[in-house]
């Protein structure tokens, strides 16, 4: 009956299915153009997704207590533009400082952001609707009016992205840096349980003492951190900071969440999972120009057809599930 | 009926005076009294001729304002219009190209906008499970993500022919036509939403879903209507935009979901469903397009008003909330 | 060391314009399964949320192992050694077992939690209840009987002195409300005292050594199981002879009106029949769970069926969707008034008339004064005691309420009223006005079919009852031929008879 239980676990999860659909995505594009599957190359693919894959650990959390924020890539402007600014006029000079700042202006929109949602009690697209055009506003302010912060201006800390640690670049150790610890304080700590208990059933959280206000002020500071985190990194890896970069780029985020298992509702999703979305959505990025016919242009359009598509057939699997649980009921 | 205790139930209505002076809209109006006298204030160019001159080009997102009230009383969301709206505004291009008579022109975008807007209507009413709010990000991605592919690398499209649409943007006197467009189309809601059984069952399907279904009404037929109407108020909205441009590029209608839902929130539409009325979400909307006009005559930055409009819509949601829990945390102490 | 582990004395509860608990008193000695007992809306629910310190009594005191104690909120409770297990459990479901158990006190060391530890403690705590289930399978996935498991083994883990089991056999089969005797049992003999829920008496001859009966939010008294009878219990928590309650009116029955035949819904029911007559009440019982309002839904389009087929009138209907029911003449009034009966934040002429609206219209739009003038007219009729029209319906009590939801069904031509629990958490006083309209409506000729799991209800006003088990329909009685014991005869014939007969 384990070893049973075993292997319907693997054919039933997510995670799984994700990673043979990755596997079989390398493969195809592999066959087509052998020059993707080298390290180079691979490495090329995070590095330039690094922000979605960051801040993807940001929006599963958010999602996991059934919320949604689409404010983060105007936090992520606002506190990239910063250090921006920062560095061009020489405020700071030191990479660890930037890194720092840029963080630090990050917790505090998420903070800004999920008090308003969870003290006032306005509703997580709204809010952060709001606070969309409110951060990008000040990212604009910031920038005195549209300046742009360029490599030149950047000076040592556009380096960050190009240097590398025990042979792998730097951005690359940020990204499984983050992993590693979501991994651990999702699955191993009590306040990393307590936000699954939250999206879960808030009610009985409520009643076992969780304090569910507070956990999802937490949420949306972590969100708001990672995208502090992912302005400094956009800006380092562009080497530029300008006050409209990623506009739009929350859809890939919350879609490699939607892509990875993550429930709109609330309580179900891991870390893995936003992981394996991310990167499912990164390869077909990349794999799109080797596809005739379809060209960058058709980006999008299948970003949106793939969600769509992915929450439709979940709709379906349950259906299908629900009504067997009903056949076996014994009557 | 026998056992009958003979009581009598009251059924004349409070006079209306008293409701309409204490209530948000009455704030509403008194907030855009003093907008006027802050941009006469601010803005030497600020001025009944100016303000109608300078008008048209935001008044063709009130038309989205009028439907997003519909979706909103429903306690749903659409940020698929923006896409919409560019999805249209990229096709009546394209057809005005071609030489074909301007009605063409206008069928052509609100024919496309109305089968967005039933795409996404289709979809929910199928899998009422769905939250709108995925799918309707979803199918913004897919709409703009079409009008990127139809126009290319270039990503824009200009109209050749400008004499349609010079035509829609004429004026009686200095009253823009869009501007009787927007008065005829907010009557019209206003009154469906209002007065109609419709209405009626908008409302109450936005207070309480399960109710209303198991009082006999048709929940996602409703749905579906609503969210098809806004794709061809989006079809609409699309018309004046290029009639203000001459064309439509990739960005065309970026963010205007979030305007729409801004002016109705900010006009007293609850997002949770059931409340607020069309006149509410006219008067902010009204509020908006005087402070654009005002702000945008001494070159202040559209990202300054961007701002002012997302403080407007956060404060108009937290506010009323926070006040209540204060007014109970009061009592709890009595 | 006081004789109780606990006891309460003089709880008063009030909620808005309700005493939900009227100088209560309760005590529970150790080592002791004690059956609480009474009417739906008696007050046991609110009782039990004050012990658990989910509300806090305006009045009384409770004592703990002789100690006064003075509960916050539900983790007083919990320290204290006081667990209890809704009926409906409280769970998370899309997390394991292991973590259901362990919420709030998770195993942890180095401040990672110990899953190896917290999987091995659950299923050690899963075996001594003799689950056959594993500590990392998922909560959703499991059946409401395997989740009441966890719950209980919950309130183990957690070393709950006292346990509360809130109608823990109303969702299970015969076969699992053995496995609950059993595992209760043992709690009792490991020397945990269990206050014990239940509206059937089977539970309580089975398990309970004392009983406490409330009703209409008072205490009434304590008994010993082995010293009273049936009938004196039933005295006890009705508290009046049955014919004064329920003023039955003889109606000649007039020509069929509904008549279903060989309903089916995979998961819910199998091959239901039965028909209704013009002015005549048709109860319909079972415990909670048979099958009953599923059945009802099916016909009046809430769901669809699998298979059946529903005549009215002796034509044969088909209903895809509630609005189809209701042209056709027959209505639902659904169980919970509040989710699926009433707009609670509207007025009520607005809420009488949600039905009909189109009909007061004129080309679509609302006739205000025609609307205001049927809705004052029906509200009337059913007698609510309301000042006006306008007032929300949440301003209102249940009985009240109920009767709104009566006058939606009055606002429409009707052949067939559908009252699924129509007494449901409404007062004793109310409770007779509403049967009194029931059976005006039988007099005027509607059909009712009436739900209800309470048995004075159903043997009051039902000219038959028809009983149905496991989403089967089990037997059918006169009004002369049903009793109470027959009736849970046939509403507890569970697993056995169906499944054979299936074979």
């Amino acid at each position: 009956m384990q070893k049973k239980s075993l292997i319907k676990k693997i054919t039933g999860s997510r995670e799984a299915l994700l990673a043979i659909i990755l596997i079989i995505l390398f493969a195809l594009i592999t066959a087509v153009s052998p020059s993707f599957l080298t390290p180079k190359s691979l490495m090329d693919m995070l590095k330039n997704n690094a922000v979605t894959l960051v801040m993807a650990l940001g929006m599963l959390c958010v999602m996991l207590v059934g919320g949604i924020d689409i404010s983060i890539m105007s936090t992520l402007a606002l506190s990239g533009m910063s250090i921006g600014m920062l560095l061009k006029y020489g405020v700071i000079s030191g990479t660890v400082t930037a890194f720092l700042i840029a963080m630090i202006i990050g917790l505090v929109c998420g903070a800004l952001v999920g008090l308003v949602i969870s003290r006032a009690n306005v509703p997580p697209i709204i809010a952060t609707m709001g606070f969309m055009y409110v951060f990008r506003a000040m990212g604009y302010l910031v920038s005195n009016g549209g300046e742009w912060a360029s490599a030149a201006a950047l000076g040592s800390f556009k380096n960050f992205a190009t240097s590398k640690l025990l042979g792998l670049n730097c951005v690359i150790w940020v990204i499984i840096a983050c992993y590693v610890i979501f991994f651990f304080f999702m699955k191993w700590t009590r306040t990393g349980r307590k936000i699954y208990a939250v999206g879960s059933n808030s009610n009985a959280a409520e009643v076992s003492g969780i304090n569910v206000k507070n956990i999802k002020l937490m949420v949306y500071m972590i969100m708001g951190f990672l995208a502090g985190l992912g302005g400094a990194l956009q800006v380092s890896i562009y080497a530029s900071a300008m006050p409209d970069m990623q506009q739009g780029g929350e859809m890939d985020v919350i879609a490699a969440c939607v892509i990875g298992g993550v429930s709109m509702s609330g309580g179900r999703g891991s870390v893995i999972g936003a992981l394996l979305g991310a990167l499912v959505l990164a390869t077909i990025a990349k794999a799109l120009p080797l596809i005739p016919f379809f060209d960058q242009l058709w980006l999008n359009t299948i970003k949106g057809v793939i969600i769509l598509v992915v929450v439709v057939v979940n709709v379906i699997l349950q259906r299908v599930t629900d009504k067997n649980t009903l056949k076996g009921r014994e009557m | 009926m026998a056992g009958k205790s003979g009581r009598s139930i009251n059924n004349v209505p409070e006079s209306p005076m008293k409701q309409i002076l204490f209530s948000w809209e009455g704030i509403l109006v008194i907030v855009l009294v003093l907008v006027n006298v802050f941009c006469v204030w601010f803005s030497e160019y600020y001025n009944t001729f100016n303000l109608l001159r300078q008008m048209p080009v935001y008044l063709a997102e009130v038309f989205l304002m009028l439907p997003m009230a519909f979706i909103l009383v429903l306690g749903e969301i659409d940020i698929s219009v923006g896409s919409i709206v560019c999805l249209s505004a990229t096709a009546a291009c394209i057809v005005c190209n071609t030489g074909a008579p301007f009605v063409a022109v206008i069928l052509a975008a609100i024919a496309v906008g109305t089968v967005c807007g039933a795409v996404n209507g289709c979809i929910l009413t199928r899998f009422p499970e769905l939250p709108p709010m995925i799918v309707t990000l979803a199918t913004q991605i897919i709409f703009r993500g079409i009008a990127e592919i139809v126009l290319g690398s270039g990503g824009s499209i200009s109209a050749n022919n400008t004499d349609g649409f010079r035509a829609i943007s004429g004026k009686v006197g200095s009253v823009p036509y869009i501007l009787f467009l927007v008065l005829i189309l907010a009557v019209i809601a206003a009154v469906i939403l209002g007065k109609s059984t419709f209405g009626r069952r908008v409302y109450a399907i936005g207070t309480n879903r399960l109710t209303a279904y198991y009082s006999g009404i048709h929940v996602q037929k409703i749905r579906f209507i609503i969210y098809t109407v806004m794709g061809s108020i989006s079809g609409l909205c699309a018309l004046f935009l290029v009639a203000s441009s001459y064309g439509a590029n990739t960005t065309t209608g970026n963010g205007f979901e979030m305007d729409a839902i801004a002016m109705a929130v900010f006009g007293g539409i609850s997002s949770t469903g059931g409340k607020g009325n069309i006149a509410g979400g006219l008067i902010s909307a009204f509020i908006i397009v005087c402070l654009r006009v005002g702000l945008g005559q001494r070159n202040v930055h559209a990202q300054v008003i961007l701002l002012i409009v997302g403080l407007l819509l956060i404060g108009a949601v937290a506010l009323p909330n926070i006040v209540g829990q204060i007014q109970r945390a009061v009592k709890m102490k009595k | 060391m006081s004789e109780y582990v606990l006891e309460l004395k003089g709880i008063t509860k009030i909620f808005p314009g309700v005493k939900a608990l009227n100088n209560v008193q309760f005590q529970l000695k150790p080592g002791e399964v004690h059956a609480l007992m009474g009417e739906n809306g008696a007050g046991k629910s609110t009782f039990i949320k004050v012990i658990t310190g989910v509300h806090k009594a305006e009045e009384g005191e409770m004592f703990l192992n002789g100690q006064k104690v003075d509960f916050k909120g539900p983790r007083d409770a919990q320290a204290a050694g006081i667990a209890a297990v809704y009926q409906h459990p409280t769970s998370y479901p899309d997390l394991t077992v292991a973590e259901n158990i362990f919420m709030g006190h998770e195993i942890i060391r180095h401040g990672m939690i110990q899953w190896k530890t917290m999987n091995k403690e659950a299923n050690a705590l899963l075996a001594n209840l003799n689950a056959d289930f594993d500590a990392t399978a998922e909560m959703g996935t499991l059946s409401v009987a395997q989740q009441q498991m966890v719950e209980i083994a919950k309130a183990l883990s957690t070393n709950a002195k006292i346990i509360i089991l809130d109608e823990p056999t109303a969702a299970l089969t015969k076969r699992e409300s053995e496995e609950l005797y059993r595992i209760v049992d043992k709690l009792r003999e490991d020397g945990v005292s269990v206050i014990f829920i239940s509206h059937r008496f089977e539970d309580m001859y089975r398990l309970a050594s004392r009983v406490t009966v409330f009703r209409d939010s008072q205490y009434i008294g304590t008994y010993d199981v082995d010293g009273i009878t049936n009938a004196d219990l039933i005295k006890a928590m009705v508290g009046r002879e049955i014919s004064d309650l329920f003023p039955k009116p003889e109606v000649k029955l007039g020509k069929e009106m509904l008549r279903v035949e060989n309903l089916s819904r995979v998961g819910y029911f199998k091959n239901v029949s039965f028909n209704v007559h013009a002015g005549e009440i048709v109860g319909l019982t079972g415990l909670v769970g048979a099958g009953r309002t599923e059945v009802v839904e099916s016909i009046c389009g809430i769901t669809n069926l699998d298979e059946g087929k529903v005549y009215l009138e002796g034509q044969e209907v088909k209903i895809k969707q509630p609005s189809d029911a209701m042209e056709k003449g027959i209505i639902l009034l659904p169980e919970d008034r509040q989710k699926a009966g009433l707009i609670m934040s509207w007025g009520l002429g607005r809420n009488v008339t949600l039905p009909t609206i189109s009909k007061y219209a004129k080309h679509g739009f609302n006739d205000n004064k025609k609307e205001r003038e049927l809705s004052k007219q029906l509200l009337e009729e059913v007698d609510t005691k309301a000042v006006d029209i306008f007032q929300p319906a949440s301003s209102l009590s249940g009985g009240n309420q109920q009767k709104v939801v009566v006058a939606k069904a009055l606002s429409q031509e009707m052949k067939v009223v559908i009252m699924d629990e129509p007494t449901k958490g409404v007062d004793v006083g109310a409770k007779a006005e509403i049967y009194a309209i029931m059976g005006e409506l039988a007099q005027k000729g509607y059909a009712i079919v009436l739900i209800s799991s309470e048995m004075p209800e159903i043997l009051g006003m039902s000219d038959r009852v028809i009983i149905m088990c496991n989403g089967r329909k089990t037997g059918e009685l006169g009004r002369q031929e049903a009793t109470q014991e027959r009736i849970l005869e046939f509403a507890m014939e569970k697993g056995h008879s169906g499944k054979e007969a299936d074979r």
